[in-house]
């Protein structure tokens, strides 16, 4: 049934009232661009483990995308959103049986497709935008790459599209100021030297690379900030601006073995509502990749942490993990028993040899914290930290 | 041909394959001659096991077996059968034609179930096929979870083994277990049937009592959901917010949220690893039990059915697509003059069996 597409790809496609609908649905226009032009190349090869009626489903919601009236049709779209649904909740349960090790990554790749069906069908309908990225981002944060990221190139077309409300930046410095934001009078730990971490000024990506990247070296990073576009201007507002409606992990809580210590997803603007301008209790944005679009470099996996606020922050080493007395628990073995800035040492006596670096961060330091390197955090005032890694 | 005496039947509500709309009200089933003995859901097909001895299957699978059958145990992967003196699994992909994928013969005087129950040991619906039990435990009834296996012994005893993660075990913490281990807190109150979700585990015991534990994220185990109290909550934190906004309404939004995470935290549970004792309302005692991925069902002495869990595909049975924390009786039994009788859950739908008053 489905015709051979124009070069110009399914924006042409033979949607009886196409030239109505993509003049006010733009949105749905430069979202159908980014598809594969015909059926036979958005291929759905998954392993046997995924079964025969979940692939005939995902190829259902294929057919109902490149058939004739594609999703412009209400009944089309209410169908193929119906078998979305039916997709995502599916996957969404084998995502959730053994540990995250044990999924199959198809099961992933099952729940990402889902969620880009789901999407398409609240594009061609021109539902709330900030609502599709939340299916994009559940997908990105669950799901497994599909289609050269497919999800990741349609949040940055979606977010073009976003309307920013009244609430403007001049608002939300108005609000900042008549909320106060307590100081903690928490006291400032010293340092030794032998601990300090080094610091380095405006260094060319080229030696950090052969001096501390590739080495795996701890190092403070400054006046970078200024020099990377993606980076400048670190304030709540630009943050709101640029990932306000973003989904992302938040780790609730002063210490992973606290009792009300949980994970939830959040919105960022929901995350910086709650735990920044109305601090209520200490929230931590886990790591997540926000900002991918900006950084275009190939590096070797690393983890970066900027700060808005101080933040006192000690490395060990992994070769130190036998003293840290990591958990034996399954869920917890990444995090060590030990109070770190008050140890029991009859109870760890190893503890007191485990080498470290340490360091005073401060807005617009970018610290460079190697792969498996213990990591320990204090904030010493109000402080909000992006994480992320380089690809 | 009419059956004798007041009329028995089937009735189905929730996910029936892909065709069909959501949260439609109960149905009744197609009726088979002999009438339908065993019911066995899998998530995208029915097995039924007719009063003949005949398979027939219904749904995406559809079809028959020729010969006798007693009982089966299907997944989406393969349909495991107890015929005469054999267990047999079929690969679903070859639509029942060929033969068994696998086979094992019953050695006389051995007998099987109820499935999963086997000589020596349990089957699950897909490889390895035949699990190992040690012999000691004497069980009388075996159900699976998604990741955890629940065993009911003949002293009304039970031991759970398995992933734990979501508390289904129900020893109290989150570890996995690898042998079958003795549920301590109901130790001593000899249960009479068992039933497992995805990753939820219930009990009842010989009095009628209801006990559960597991995972609680669509209110499945009938305790207060956080994931549910914030969907009812009318400013619940919804990002459109931000896209119309009004100072008393954005703070309207976070007194909402600050209040489900702050105060009420404490009352939500997302995970119960310890049995937790659930009373249905009116003080019904319950003779029956069963668990779908998400949703849970229960049978009273006096005939009516109560649902709780997860809803969005209508197998809760009220006639929407709601989850609900709260055990609800099912309206449509009484409304037509019929009493319950027996449920079985499929993952995504519920079947009950009901007799005419």
């Amino acid at each position: 049934m489905s015709r051979p597409s124009s070069p110009a790809g399914l924006a042409t496609s033979s949607c009886p009232t196409a030239d109505q609908v993509s003049a006010v649905n733009t949105v749905w226009v430069d979202i159908r661009a980014l598809l594969p032009n015909t059926k036979e190349d958005l291929k759905l090869d998954f392993s046997k483990k995924v079964e025969e009626s979940v692939i005939s489903l995902l190829q259902q919601a294929r057919d109902l995308l490149y058939g004739a009236g594609s999703l412009c049709s209400g009944s089309t779209r209410e169908t193929c959103l119906q078998v979305s649904e039916i997709i995502i909740d599916y996957s969404w349960e084998k995502l959730n049986i053994g540990t995250w090790r044990d999924v199959d990554k198809d099961w992933r790749r099952v729940y990402s497709y889902g969620c880009l069906f789901k999407v398409l069908c609240m594009c061609s309908e021109q539902g709330t935008i900030a609502d599709t990225i939340r299916v994009c981002d559940m997908g990105l944060l669950m799901g497994a790459s599909i289609l050269d990221n497919i999800l990741v190139r349609i949040i940055n077309v979606l977010q073009k599209h976003l309307t920013y409300g009244k609430r403007s930046a001049q608002e939300d410095t108005k609000e900042s100021q008549r909320k106060k934001i307590r100081n903690d009078h928490t006291t400032v730990p010293s340092i030794k030297s032998e601990e300090v971490i080094p610091r380095l000024h405006c260094p060319s990506l080229e030696h950090f690379r052969e001096n501390y990247m590739i080495p795996q070296k701890p190092v403070i990073l400054e006046g970078i900030v200024d020099h990377w576009p993606c980076m400048k201007k670190w304030s709540l507002d630009y943050l709101r601006q640029i990932a306000g409606c973003r989904t992302v992990p938040v780790e609730v809580g002063s210490r992973y073995t606290d009792e009300e210590w949980s994970q939830t997803l959040m919105i960022v603007n929901d995350f910086i509502d709650q735990y920044i301008v109305n601090k209520n209790s200490i929230g931590y944005l886990a790591q997540h990749q926000l900002f991918d679009q900006s950084l275009n470099r190939v590096l070797t996996p690393a983890k970066l942490v900027l700060v808005i606020g101080r933040k006192y922050i000690r490395l060990y080493s992994p070769q130190e993990s036998e003293n840290l007395y990591p958990h034996e628990t399954q869920i917890l073995h990444n995090t060590s028993q030990v109070d770190v800035e008050d140890p029991n040492l009859v109870k760890f006596p190893k503890f007191e040899r485990a080498a470290f670096q340490a360091c005073i961060l401060t807005p617009g330091q970018v610290l460079f914290i190697p792969v498996k390197y213990w990591h320990y955090v204090r904030s010493l005032d109000v402080s909000f930290s992006v994480s992320f890694w380089w690809l | 041909m009419a059956e004798p005496g007041p009329q028995r039947g089937w009735f189905v509500f929730g996910f029936r394959g892909f065709a069909e709309p959501r949260g439609g009200g109960a149905r009744r089933v197609e009726p088979e001659p002999g009438g339908i003995r065993v019911v066995r859901p899998a998530w995208s097909y029915t097995g039924l096991v007719t009063g003949r001895g005949r398979l027939v299957l219904r749904g995406r699978l559809a079809g028959a077996l020729p010969g006798h059958c007693q009982d089966l145990l299907p997944s989406e992967s393969h349909v495991l059968l107890l015929r005469g003196a054999a267990l047999e699994a079929w690969a679903r992909g070859a639509g029942l034609c060929g033969g068994p994928a696998w086979q094992q013969q019953l050695h006389p005087g051995e007998v099987a179930g109820p499935l999963p129950l086997a000589p020596r040991g349990y089957v699950t619906p897909r490889p390895p096929f035949l699990c190992p039990l040690p012999p000691a435990l004497r069980a009388q009834k075996l159900v699976l979870g998604h990741e955890h296996v629940v065993l009911l012994g003949r002293a009304g005893t039970i031991y759970t083994w398995g992933c734990g993660r979501h508390g289904q075990l129900g020893h109290g913490g989150l570890e996995p277990v690898s042998e079958p281990r003795l549920v301590e807190a109901l130790h001593g109150m000899p249960m009479g049937d068992v039933a497992a979700g995805g990753w939820h585990s219930v009990s009842v015991s010989e009095g009628g009592d209801l006990y559960v534990w597991g995972w609680n994220e669509s209110g499945q185990l009938a305790l207060p959901s956080k994931a549910l109290a914030e969907k009812r909550a009318p400013a619940a934190a919804s990002v459109s917010q931000h896209e119309e906004p009004c100072a008393g309404e954005a703070e309207l939004k976070l007194v909402n949220h600050e209040a489900a995470l702050g105060a009420e935290a404490a009352d939500f549970v997302s995970i119960q690893a310890f049995p937790a004792l659930l009373d249905l309302p009116e003080g019904s005692e319950v003779s029956k039990v069963s668990c779908g991925s998400r949703h849970t069902a229960a049978v009273t002495r006096t005939g009516e059915l109560y649902t709780w869990g997860w809803g969005k595909y209508g197998q809760l049975g009220h006639n929407d697509t709601a989850s609900s924390d709260q055990p609800r009786q099912v309206g449509y039994f009484p409304a037509n003059g019929l009493m319950v009788e027996d449920v079985v859950c499929g993952p995504w739908n519920t079947y009950v069996g009901a007799v005419e008053k």
